[in-house]
């Protein structure tokens, strides 16, 4: 078992994708200030495919993640899902974020009731709904709790159920656990893997580390550092493995060894850029 | 017994205290009774003098009024300036803050009058109003709406896009998306200001009620304070500190119970 360099677009692939980013850029500003934070990418993702972006700080990961979200324009190029071009936010493509994106006001119950309610389910309807997801995420003793009392982690459970029970084709994941202690984001990775086995969703995941994307993904890409483009592209395997701690193996070390030399460079290259800002 | 329920008893004892020593300090100088008075009667007189004055009042009333109904037609002056800069202020803020092109508009007018000392404005709002009701409500209300307002549009415009974002790709519709999100989310930021203007809308009674009245807590100290009458000037200033004062521990627990996620993101 190792990693596999490939294009992750092409014809073949973009036949039978589902998300297609087609040529996509972006640029913020406009003259001499302006900053251009992707070069023109491509990627075709199929249904059922965890795809991993890995790069360095500023490499516009998240920037393409605001695109295919909606929540941005791209400056060129367009975003399809399902031959569909994107262009607002949807519930079919569901975003988990970093942290502070919970409703504190409401339960938890309540924030994983909202997409549904929002969706015109009757309230009754949209509680068991929720019940259902919040139980995937083991949280059922805390649904009447408030987002502020819960932990880091159980607070991303929430976001995850919450990003779940509209049943969205496509889930949209920001670094949702580096905010986390390495414990907490260990057991989480896990339980993902097992929420996107059973569920066979599709999975753009935007990550700095490279672990966690060996870890979780069926293809990893690699970004290089701004303006960002794609540097490669790997299929792997590790997420195939039931053993949790596949990550300890030789193939695992050598897929790391791979993408961090990939990578070093690219963020040598980007705190120079910092630095010289 | 925890430490941090040590340290919040601690805190509450040394509290009572500072307010005993006030008191004390108090009795202290004007000896009460007990002894001399430090100072001239006519100039501090003692608490219990100002208790049996105010017990008078209540008994006999003020220049023809009862004290409550000067402490009520106070209480209404404010309540109803306040209420009307809530009802007004709150909306405009929320949509200065939701759109430029309403902020556009708006800013620039609150801005330019907010320097002004509203009281400035009192004898023009005089000439313009009549010496009624109107003037004084107006005074108030030109002090309580820029704060109300302002503090409603910080805070719609402090709501994280986040929050916003993840509305929208949950399929929110845009109302939706202002009653359950930004609305609330706004709320802790509205009801700060609303406690501030409490706290300065109780003191521009005393601007309101300076000119052209004949009634209210503020008129009775001014007027009494043209007598010398030192002790119903303090029970006036006393009962406007008392009303400050329960004022803003209502609207603290209001802030606890309905507005409890205040700060905890």
């Amino acid at each position: 078992m190792s990693i596999a360099a490939l294009v992750l677009d092409g014809p073949e692939r973009r036949a039978t994708a589902r998300v297609v980013v087609d040529a996509v850029s972006k640029r913020f500003g406009a003259g001499p200030d302006a900053i251009q934070a992707l070069e023109p990418m491509s990627l075709a993702i199929d249904g059922g495919d965890f795809v991993c972006i890995v790069g360095p700080s500023g490499c516009g990961k998240s920037t393409l993640l605001n695109i295919v979200a909606g929540f941005e324009a791209p400056t060129s190029g367009t975003v399809t899902l399902d031959s569909r071009t994107i262009t607002a936010p949807g519930p079919e493509r569901g975003v988990v974020f970093q942290q502070g994106a919970l409703f504190n006001w409401m339960t938890v119950e309540e924030n994983v009731a909202f997409g549904p309610r929002a969706l015109g389910k009757p309230a009754a309807a949209a509680l068991d709904i929720a019940r259902r997801y919040i139980e995937l995420v083991g949280l059922t003793t805390f649904a009447r709790r408030y987002p502020y009392e819960l932990s880091g982690g159980m607070q991303q459970r929430v976001g995850i159920a919450r990003a779940l029970a509209n049943e969205p084709d496509v889930l949209l994941m920001d670094e949702p656990f580096a905010a986390l202690d390495q414990q907490t984001r260990e057991l989480l990775q896990e339980e993902i893997r097992a929420i996107w086995r059973r569920t066979g969703k599709t999975i753009l995941w935007i990550t700095h580390s490279i672990e966690e994307a060996l870890f979780l993904a069926t293809h990893v890409v690699v970004m290089t550092a701004r303006p960002g483009r794609i540097k490669a592209a790997f299929a792997a395997e590790f997420s195939r493995d039931p053993d949790p701690l596949v990550t300890t193996s030789g193939a695992f070390a050598e897929a790391k060894r791979q993408i961090v030399t990939l990578l070093r460079q690219e963020s040598l290259d980007a705190q120079r850029q910092e630095v010289n800002a | 017994m925890t430490n941090a329920r040590r340290t919040a008893l601690r805190n509450r004892v040394l509290g009572l205290s500072s307010f005993a020593g006030m008191l004390l300090a108090w009795i202290a100088v004007t000896g009460s009774g007990l002894w001399t008075p430090l100072v001239d009667p006519a100039f501090l007189p003692s608490p219990v003098t100002v208790a049996k004055t105010f017990m008078r009042l209540v008994d006999k009333g003020y220049q023809g009024y009862s004290l409550l109904h000067h402490f009520l037609i106070s209480l209404m002056r404010f309540g109803i300036a306040f209420g009307i800069c809530v009802l007004l202020g709150v909306p405009i803020g929320l949509l200065m803050g939701m759109s430029s092109a309403v902020r556009s508009v708006l800013d620039p007018p609150i801005e330019i009058t907010r320097p002004i000392p509203k009281l400035a404005l009192l004898p023009l709002f005089i000439i313009w109003f009549g010496i009624g009701e109107l003037s004084k409500t107006i005074v108030i209300i030109t002090a309580l709406f820029p704060l109300i307002s302002i503090s409603a549009m910080q805070a719609v415009r402090a709501v994280s896009t986040r929050k916003i974002q993840a509305a929208q790709s949950l399929g929110a519709s845009p109302s939706m998306i202002f009653w359950r999100v930004l609305l609330p989310a706004s709320l802790p930021g509205i009801f700060t200001g609303l406690r501030v203007s409490v706290g300065i809308g109780v003191t521009m009674l005393v601007g309101a009620e300076m000119v052209a009245t004949s009634d209210g807590i503020a008129w009775m100290a001014l007027t009494a304070a043209d007598f010398v009458l030192t002790d119903v000037v303090l029970v006036g200033v006393l009962i406007m500190a008392v009303l400050g004062y329960t004022l803003d521990r209502i609207f603290r627990v209001l802030e606890t119970r309905v507005v409890h996620w205040s700060g905890r993101d």
